[in-house]
């Protein structure tokens, strides 16, 4: 379809008037002060956040109705990303609500759903993604931890890598290999491992923002019960790329790149060249209209691949791809235009000011060191999830056929 | 001016590259970088530059020199990009030296130049404001002279290496905000003189100064007479993005190789990564942009050791052309790497840290083009 009806609706507006009231009592103050500042949040100051969307249901709104989600309509989704961003809250997380739970309730067993559906949805359970392995990067199915059936149980040895967030997880959905001898895309199984087992370590990687994100995940002798595996063994690769799928279009947060515009005009604002606000610079101003057009460029392929997942349960190769590729080089142009500013200040990093408790002297406007947190981060953003060149690929191959 | 021979100048770049390769390793960056006294740089490896004679390279012989021009200084500074260097030395010996070279009064050039050549005086350059930006003429900074001495108000930017000079060297207006433009020389520790230190994007370190009545003898100023001092700072700071320029071409080359050897090992889909045309052609884009800076910044080094009349613009054509290669060449060295270039433990972040201050030191590209811009509209306008 060409054309979609994106009429104005009345009920969107009372859903947003809904959100936006909701973030203006719900978040907690010490978050809001956080956010406010650019600081990062404690596990459990950001568990109490998505605790209190979770009561709503509104972590896994866009999930179905009958997997315990609230049906919501693209439209719906989009606006409460907005939302959110725009009250100042934290970026949602998609490990559990995007990419553990649809895999789960699609592919999952009526127990498997029971399980862990609830705790995601009220995001009692915090999720990784245990893909990436030192050998195995933008060739996924190359990888190795090797998981062997005895009994009832898997043991699982091995290692993942570039794990975000594993040091905050309790569950990992990982792809494993139960058949070293087929072909390496058909020897690959989709378990789901408590981090808590015995035989897991969780080492930090320091990253070039000097924060803690990334670990790498060693398995040794790791027992995973087998109704831990999705789906069938050997047949994991089927659900890891319809993961994949989504998490390209989770990969893309449109609050996000709104919260990085709005903060990149602040610091425009506030920065200046002989006296004068960078902001009223002409060429400043044409590189902030060239984001707006990029950011309703990807709102409008985000739109496109929340109502193909609507309608046909995933969305579409080439429009996941698509959108994961321009998404992130979005996100780097956006923040590229704030160090611009910021090399203006001497390109200070106090990336200390980013705790809460320090109490240093920050030097150029207040965003400077979130914004270059963020800009170091997000060169991951053309990495992780798939690289472009890797969507580029899909694209060829899978949607052109060459 | 007198300059190296050809050989002199192949001799130069081996030494100081053979040097730093074999005592300026990632691991002894790491080490000077993270040091626990917050220095963030070696003060040993400062007197061995001192003895190998880097820091006079190109000071007078009178002054314990070597004679060079702008050319030997980018072998250095080129040397410095190309293994991190973390030590100050644009402040010192390419900003610094030269003011007080220019500029100063004899008893200035003959005690404070041999002082630099031989280690024993780090220099900062503290000109630009935070209301400023790149303006190259934004001083709200005011020397009032004051029975016999000067008195200093105002409030300079970040500048790497203020945190650990033994003297700034500080610009300020003469008597009012309509003064002439002069520099002086302060004292890092004095009374009414206040650092925020802190550390830059790419490890290094520095501070941003402030002077509340700061009280200085009238010799602290760099000359005795009160001319303005616009067209020599504006000088002066085309010689520090140059040099500037140089040290990204250094880190572009070495940031290059790593990932073309980086390439060449990494198996994917059961070959190297090497073997992709698509990334083939982005290592030879890599590698065609650090060439092509390369050859621009020798050109407008050159150019300002001929005192050539478009050597200005020679200087700005480098920055635009070395800022644009920096920013490709940095970034596709990590997006080449995957995750392993998102890690601190690896030089290569390091490198795109360092290139991307190397981009925007004194004046980023987008600030050279509309100066481009402007001069060659004035000339049509002419």
């Amino acid at each position: 379809m060409f054309i979609h009806a994106m009429q104005h609706n009345r009920e969107l507006d009372t859903f947003r008037a809904e959100v936006r009231a909701f973030c203006t009592r719900e978040i907690p103050p010490q978050v809001a002060r956080k956010q406010a500042r650019g600081q990062h949040l404690e596990k459990d100051e950001y568990d109490a956040w998505l605790k209190r969307l979770g009561a709503r249901g509104w972590l896994t709104g866009k999930w179905p109705k009958e997997h315990g989600g609230l049906g919501w309509s693209p439209e719906q989704f989009l606006a409460f990303q907005e939302e959110l961003g725009r009250s100042g809250a934290p970026p949602l997380v998609s490990f559990g609500p995007t990419m553990a739970g649809p895999v789960i309730y699609t592919f999952g067993t009526p127990q498997q759903k029971t399980k862990y559906l609830g705790d995601i949805i009220s995001n009692n359970t915090w999720w990784c993604q245990g893909y990436s392995e030192p050998g195995a990067g933008s060739d996924l199915a190359g990888l190795k931890t090797r998981a062997v059936r005895e009994g009832n149980q898997y043991v699982v040895n091995g290692q993942k890598i570039w794990t975000s967030m594993a040091h905050w997880a309790d569950m990992m959905f990982a792809l494993v290999r139960t058949d070293p001898n087929a072909k390496k895309q058909e020897g690959i199984s989709f378990l789901l491992i408590d981090m808590k087992s015995p035989g897991i370590t969780v080492r930090p990687i320091i990253g070039i923002t000097l924060g803690h994100h990334l670990n790498e995940v060693f398995f040794e002798n790791v027992q995973v019960p087998v109704e831990n595996r999705i789906g069938e063994e050997n047949k994991g690769w089927t659900y890891a790329k319809f993961l994949l799928a989504n998490e390209r279009v989770g990969n893309v947060d449109v609050a996000k790149l709104e919260a990085y515009l709005r903060q990149i005009r602040s610091l425009l604002e506030a920065t200046k060249e002989g006296g004068k606000a960078l902001a009223e610079d002409p060429a400043f101003q044409r590189r902030l209209a060239e984001h707006e057009v990029g950011l309703a460029t990807v709102k409008a392929l985000m739109a496109d691949q929340l109502a193909a997942a609507k309608a046909n349960g995933a969305p579409s190769l080439m429009g996941a791809a698509a959108l994961k590729l321009r998404g992130t080089e979005l996100v780097q142009a956006i923040l590229q235009t704030g160090i611009d500013a910021l090399g203006r200040h001497g390109m200070v990093y106090q990336s200390a000011a980013l705790h809460a408790g320090w109490n240093g002297e920050l030097i150029g406007p207040q965003e400077s060191a979130d914004v270059l947190y963020e800009h170091l981060y997000r060169r991951a953003a053309t990495i992780y999830g798939g690289s472009s060149e890797v969507q580029k690929n899909i694209i060829a191959k899978g949607a052109l056929g060459l | 001016m007198a300059v190296f021979s050809a050989d002199e100048r192949q001799l130069l770049h081996d030494s100081v590259n053979a040097f730093l390769r074999e005592n300026y390793g990632f691991e002894r960056w790491k080490r000077l970088a993270r040091g626990a006294e917050m220095e963030g740089f070696g003060r040993t490896e400062w007197a061995r530059y001192a003895e190998l004679g880097w820091l006079g390279v190109a000071l007078p012989e009178w002054a314990g020199g070597a004679g060079g021009g702008m050319t030997e200084l980018g072998i250095v500074m080129a040397a410095a990009g190309r293994h991190m260097v973390l030590e100050p030395l644009l402040g010192t010996i390419v900003l610094g030296a030269r003011a007080i070279e220019e500029a100063g009064t004899e008893t200035q050039r003959e005690t404070l130049l041999a002082l630099i050549a031989t280690g024993r005086l780090i220099l900062a350059f503290c000109h630009a404001e935070p209301g400023g930006g790149y303006a190259r003429d934004y001083v709200h900074t005011i020397a009032r002279q004051e029975g016999g001495a000067f008195i200093v108000d105002g409030e300079k930017s970040f500048a790497l290496g203020a945190h650990a000079a033994d003297t700034l060297i500080v610009s300020a207006r003469l008597s009012s905000q309509a003064g002439p433009l002069g520099l002086f020389l302060v004292p890092r520790v004095a009374a009414g003189v206040r650092l925020n230190v802190a550390p830059a994007l790419d490890g290094r370190a520095g501070a941003t100064v402030s002077f509340a009545g700061a009280k200085l003898a009238l010799n602290a100023r760099i000359g005795d007479g009160d001319e303005d001092r616009l067209a020599m700072i504006d000088r002066l700071i085309d010689r520090g993005a140059i040099a500037a320029c140089a040290e990204a071409c250094g880190a572009m080359a070495a940031v290059t190789e790593a990932t073309i050897e980086y390439l060449k090992t990494r198996q994917q889909f059961g070959q190297p990564l090497a073997k992709f045309q698509v990334l083939q052609h982005r290592l030879v884009d890599m590698s065609v942009s650090g060439e092509e800076a390369r050859a621009i910044v020798h050109a407008a080094l050159q150019a300002l050791d001929d005192e050539a009349p478009h050597a200005q613009r020679a200087v700005w054509a480098a920055k635009v052309q070395t800022a644009r290669a920096a920013r490709f060449v940095g970034g596709q060295a990590i997006q080449l790497h995957g995750g392993m270039g998102m890690t601190d433990e690896l030089a290569i972040g390091h490198y795109y840290k360092r290139l991307t201050l190397c981009e925007t030191l004194l004046g980023d590209g987008e600030f050279y083009l509309k100066r481009l811009g402007a001069a060659a509209a004035a000339c049509a306008v002419a």
